[in-house]
């Protein structure tokens, strides 16, 4: 096994552990904490991957400045005890039996997929790197980009819809 | 392309009117006209005249079809904005200007979601017409249920956006592209990748669209909106989301047909089924007519299933018969206290223009014949019929269409056979508008052509 293997498993199981311990926690820092953990994991994985600037990206966006407002929320409601009501056990029985069909069939329909055996661009590609990315996203990718405007205005008047004094 | 541009922009006027104007009335004169020259522009665009000159190619196409849809959807907003604008008042007055900018932001996305050609425009346009909706729906601060509907409809909406984006990412993995036209289903029909990708895609739609196992958020989102806005995602939007619904499993998932049309048809059956029976049991007009939305998406599924050149044309005519009625419906109804069938006791006596033109809507909703909406219903299911082998289907929309006459013609008999004194402030203006849509609607469904024509012509 090379170091990018042992990389990957190590970094693959973090961030699944990291996720399930986000679910089951029941003190709600706990779990933003533990969140904080699968980013970092899966930033790992973009540098396993030779994409610097999606895991340096990931880390300010999502483990920096999302987190700091999960963590505002939390304070601003006061949730730091286990405020969390009791839920009805049919109702975690029946969530749990779905999510696992949905886990079932995806993992058993994606496993036999036609990708099995291409593997990815392990510390060669280029696709991450910022100057691709760019030179992608300001030609091939020029509409949606600027399109994206739109959606931004858009959420920006409805924050100023939702907070403005009445 | 026109209409995509220039709707923007009058978003970002209506922004800055906010704080420059201060009279209601000049903001909504200003919408008013920007709707219409909307509509202008459009139309110009069907006959070849473009404004503005970008390569979309791979990303967005206007073909006669999308133009003919956006068309409707305009005059639709157009009629939205003549009969209820003024009720946007009601919800705050101070936001108001932000209201229309936050509505044309939503025609941006209708454009979007219309013409899309690659799945990454798709997504776009499904998130620029849903982030509005959430702050619309919870813009009566004050009020509980709508701060309820708001977070409720927010997340469960978030979701459904995981599932599509998980949906697209996977379609990338099993075809290396997001443009529509590129896809290459026929290489491996059974491809597991581009299989869980498209039913991931399908529920995420489903959603949107309110299509029954998915459709729990819509009657408290519906109801818990301020009624205003409720007309207007229950009937412009929606539309909107049926079409690209339409377009994505016809143009781009035709190879794999043979994998969802027999679902397609189970979930229409579901649909009607759960939509019309439901409806039959409620005592509010506001959540009948979320329910009636449902329904109504069961006929419009039905299109989606039959995959032919009338199913199109019935997809068109089904989005402009139902938009019109509906939002008739919704703009007498922001105008009552009482939203119980009771609430319209009576009301032919204050008001007889008025209740002339509900049950001429009404009528249209429940598919009687010389309306718009039974030529509607009349198209889907011919097109069901054509498509063959599944006749069972048309019989059952059949039945669950004389259902809905049921709950449909209880506000009839409230208006005109029950003792009361209903009544509404209605000017001049509001009843001959009123009047002059309720033609319209008698109008389409005596010469469908008005529409249908313009596909070809």
């Amino acid at each position: 096994m090379s170091v990018t293997q042992i990389l990957f498993w190590f970094l693959s199981i973090l961030a699944l552990f990291g996720a399930i311990m986000v679910v089951v926690s029941r003190n709600p820092v706990h779990s933003v904490l533990w969140l904080i953990m699968t980013f970092f994991a899966i930033s790992g994985h973009y540098i396993v991957l030779n994409a610097q600037f999606l895991a340096v990206v990931n880390i300010i966006v999502y483990a920096g400045a999302i987190m700091v407002l999960f963590l505002f929320v939390i304070m601003l409601m006061n949730l730091n005890k286990t405020a969390a009501p009791k839920r009805n056990r049919w109702l975690k029985l029946a969530g749990g039996i779905a999510g696992g069909c949905l886990m079932l069939v995806l993992v058993a329909a994606l496993r036999d997929s036609e990708l099995k055996g291409q593997f990815a661009q392990v510390n060669t590609g280029d696709i991450g790197l910022i100057k691709s990315l760019g030179k992608e996203l300001f030609t091939t990718y020029v509409i949606p980009f600027e399109l994206s405007s739109i959606l931004f205005l858009s959420a920006m008047v409805g924050a100023v819809v939702l907070g403005k004094k009445d | 392309m026109n209409v995509l541009l220039i709707s923007a922009i009058l978003g970002v006027v209506m922004m800055f009117s906010s704080f420059l104007i201060k009279n209601t009335a000049t903001v909504r004169t200003i919408g008013i006209t920007g709707t219409i020259a909307l509509l202008i522009l459009n139309v110009l665009e069907m006959y070849g005249t473009r404004l503005f000159n970008i390569n979309t190619a791979g990303f967005l196409s206007f073909d006669r079809f999308t133009l003919v849809f956006i068309s409707i959807a305009i005059i639709a907003m157009l009629v939205y904005f003549l009969l209820t604008a003024k009720d946007m008042e009601k919800v705050n007055k101070v936001n108001y200007a932000e209201y229309f900018a936050l509505l044309f932001f939503i025609l941006c996305g209708i454009v979007l979601v219309s013409g899309f050609e690659s799945l990454l425009i798709l997504f776009l346009g499904i998130e620029i017409v849903s982030i509005p909706l959430y702050v619309l729906t919870g813009s009566d601060k004050r009020n509980l249920k709508s701060n309820e509907a708001a977070l409720k409809y927010f997340l469960m909406g978030c979701f459904s956006t995981g599932l599509m984006l998980m949906g697209i990412t996977l379609i990338y993995g099993a075809q290396g592209t997001f443009t529509v036209e590129l896809f290459n289903f026929t290489k491996n029909i059974d491809s597991p990748l581009a299989i869980a990708g498209m039913l991931l895609l399908l529920f995420s739609m489903a959603f949107k669209a309110s299509v029954a196992p998915l459709h729990f958020w819509t009657p408290d989102v519906y109801d818990g909106a301020p009624t205003v806005f409720t007309s207007f995602m229950a009937t412009i939007v929606k539309a909107a989301v049926f079409f690209s619904f339409f377009r994505l499993f016809n143009d781009s998932f035709t190879a794999l047909a043979p994998q969802w049309q027999f679902w397609m048809a189970v979930l229409a059956a579901l649909t009607l089924f759960i939509g019309n029976i439901t409806a039959v049991f409620q005592h509010s007009v506001k959540r009948m007519l979320a329910y009636s939305s449902i329904a109504q998406a069961g006929f419009m599924l039905l299109a989606i299933f039959a995959m032919s050149g009338i199913a199109k044309e019935g997809l068109l005519l089904y989005a402009a018969a139902y938009s019109f009625a509906s939002i008739g419906i919704f703009s007498v109804l922001t105008k009552m206290d009482d939203y119980t069938f009771d609430g319209f006791n009576g009301l032919v006596k204050q008001q007889p223009l008025v209740a002339a033109a509900i049950t001429i809507f009404i009528l249209s909703l429940a598919g009687i014949p010389l309306t718009a909406g039974f030529l509607a219903k009349f198209y889907m299911i011919q097109a069901v019929i054509q498509a063959g082998g599944h006749l069972w289907l048309a019989i059952f929309a059949l039945v669950m269409a004389a259902v809905s006459v049921y709950y449909y013609f209880r506000v009839i008999q409230a208006m005109y056979f029950k003792q009361g004194n209903a009544n509404i402030q209605a000017s001049n203006t509001f009843k001959y508008t009123l009047l002059a849509v309720a033609i319209l609607v008698v109008l389409l469904g005596i010469f469908p052509n008005l529409i249908t024509n313009w596909l070809y012509f």
